[in-house]
């Protein structure tokens, strides 16, 4: 079950942001192990779909880390310490300490962002942002692109599906997949151009392109204590990062 | 339609912020510069942080202040097809990246938007694309400045005559992807460490194993892999726009203006009634008849424009 709102979507993805911010001005293992272990793991826990959430994390941040290991743990040519010799690529503990150094980075960057998203209430962040006088324009390009996500993937599938029924089949040669993917891509443009020109005279009708404040269908669930909070976040944060930063050797 | 026949137009709302713009450049190049000239020494002795906290703020805010420059001038037919761009970024980008492909073919719906609605418009789809995509693959957030780069050099292309010819979109795309490569190296090293997909690292890996830096093997495999990509990209995106009837690619005041794909375009004028031209005076054999939501009857619409 989704957990009980507590905090605007605002608030959290600023807090995301600034603890990725912390973790690159700490730049310490341990630092940025501690908030996997004590952040970002209870948090999953505690977001009510722990198991789709964690699946995400795992299927965005493995392949990277997989192929960072690869990539600097055989070639690292500025290491010193050779393990293993295989000829062409070297197995070198600099290699390894920097692949682990920068895929636990990576990970924490992937986890922390991508947790504060997936529990994020899009249609409510962006009447937020409706509510505090965000440009109207980008909240209508951010909702509804994110709306057509899944739209375009259902249509191109469909399309996909009405192409092999009159033959197309997917070759292995380069070629081949180009030829496949513009017999699939042509129609799915030509027709979300055409639905877009729909849109546009719709909107146009209903005067998208004047000026003046908008209002939102959503009420606002942004509270004056939670926009405090969120100016005493930053500043709290940029002030400790520019101590850190001058602080450090 | 005219929105001005309910309410007064306000000619201050279309006026581009040359200011936001001039400074959201400004802050990429001096980004950019910082990560070439100052950084590569640190990143063989550690990770970096300074590097990684400048790249990431120095893109990502340059690409903001962009957006807000620029879409205040933006038309309403601009901005109803920069969401359909982003949806096409993020839906192949997400293929391609699972298929593990040397090449991205993230910049599909970016390109599209930038030859048909312009560089500006291009431009804010690249960025504000790469932030959406964020919410489902934060590893996109960082190359956000370099996909506004990205489109704003496919739309002056395509201003400039890249598309008036099926054969002039490679060349326009080897270019573009040169200096988009260039730019989206320092991010990859110093935010991740040059991990990419299993195709881009193996490139990667060749050039280490003749003793390169990272940088410097990051930024080769960049000019390989973008180049490649944009070529690709480009000659897709100009085999599409081909294939679109004349009348969908005359609804953008920007394709007439410029004549983006030359006679094509139309005459300038780009007079709604040129609808009736119908679909089907460029249906390629592959468009045809596939999606059957395509509704030729739309040809009897009384006007796009």
């Amino acid at each position: 079950m989704p957990r009980r709102r507590i905090y605007n979507p605002l608030t959290e993805l600023l807090a995301a942001v600034l603890l990725v911010v912390l973790v690159l001005v700490v730049d310490r293992w341990e630092f940025s192990l501690a908030v996997l272990l004590l952040g970002v793991l209870p948090a999953v826990l505690l977001s009510g779909r722990p198991r789709q959430i964690g699946l995400v994390i795992a299927l965005v941040a493995g392949p990277l880390l997989l192929s960072s290991l690869l990539l600097h743990g055989l070639f690292f040519p500025e290491g010193t310490t050779v393990l293993a010799d295989l000829g062409v690529a070297r197995v070198t503990v600099e290699g390894l300490t920097f692949a682990a150094l920068m895929g636990l980075r990576m990970t924490v960057f992937t986890a922390v962002l991508l947790t504060a998203a997936a529990t994020l209430d899009l249609p409510d962040l962006l009447a937020t942002m409706t509510h505090r006088g965000w440009n109207r324009k980008l909240v209508f390009v951010v909702g509804s692109a994110v709306g057509l996500i899944p739209h375009v993937a259902e249509r191109a599938h469909r399309i996909t599906r009405a192409q092999q029924a009159r033959g197309l089949v997917v070759g292995r040669g380069p070629l081949s997949r180009m030829r496949a993917l513009l017999t699939v891509l042509t129609p799915l443009v030509i027709g979300l151009l055409v639905d877009a020109s729909e849109r546009t005279r719709m909107l146009e009708a209903r005067g998208f392109s004047s000026p003046g404040p908008r209002s939102s269908y959503l009420p606002d669930s942004d509270t004056p204590r939670q926009r405090r909070t969120r100016r005493a976040m930053v500043a709290a944060v940029g002030v400790f990062s520019a101590a850190w930063l001058v602080g450090a050797p | 339609m005219s929105s001005s026949l309910t309410l007064a137009s306000d000619p201050a709302v279309r006026r581009p912020r040359r200011l936001l713009i001039v400074l959201g450049a400004a802050l990429i190049a001096a980004t950019y510069v910082f990560l070439v000239v100052v950084q590569p020494a640190e990143i063989a002795g550690g990770v970096g942080s300074t590097a990684s906290l400048v790249s990431l703020f120095g893109f990502l805010g340059g690409g903001a202040l962009l957006v807000g420059g620029i879409l205040p001038m933006l038309s309403t037919s601009s901005l109803v097809i920069m969401p359909l761009g982003i949806a096409l970024n993020i839906a192949i980008g997400q293929i391609a990246g699972s298929l593990g492909m040397q090449i991205y073919l993230d910049a599909i719906g970016t390109v599209l938007v930038a030859v048909l609605a312009g560089p500006a418009a291009g431009a804010a789809t690249g960025a504000i694309s790469n932030a959406v995509w964020g919410l489902f693959n934060p590893l996109a957030l960082p190359f956000a400045a370099g996909a506004a780069l990205i489109g704003l050099l496919a739309g002056l292309a395509a201003r400039y005559g890249a598309f008036r010819r099926v054969y002039f979109a490679p060349v326009a795309g080897l270019v573009v992807g040169a200096v988009g490569g260039l730019v989206a190296a320092p991010v990859a090293v110093f935010m991740f460490g040059a991990a990419g997909t299993f195709g881009t690292n193996a490139i990667i890996a060749v050039f280490r194993s003749m003793g390169d830096k990272l940088l410097v093997a990051a930024t080769k495999q960049g000019l390989l892999s973008d180049s490649l990509d944009k070529i690709v990209v480009f000659v897709i995106v100009a085999l599409i726009v081909y294939a679109l009837p004349p009348r969908a690619v005359r609804q953008f005041p920007f394709a007439r203006t410029y004549r983006v794909l030359g006679t094509r375009t139309g005459t300038g004028t780009g007079s709604a009634d040129g609808g009736t031209a119908g679909m089907s005076a460029t249906g390629s054999s592959t468009g045809d008849a596939a999606d059957s939501r395509r509704t030729p009857t739309r040809g009897n619409d009384a006007g796009v424009a």
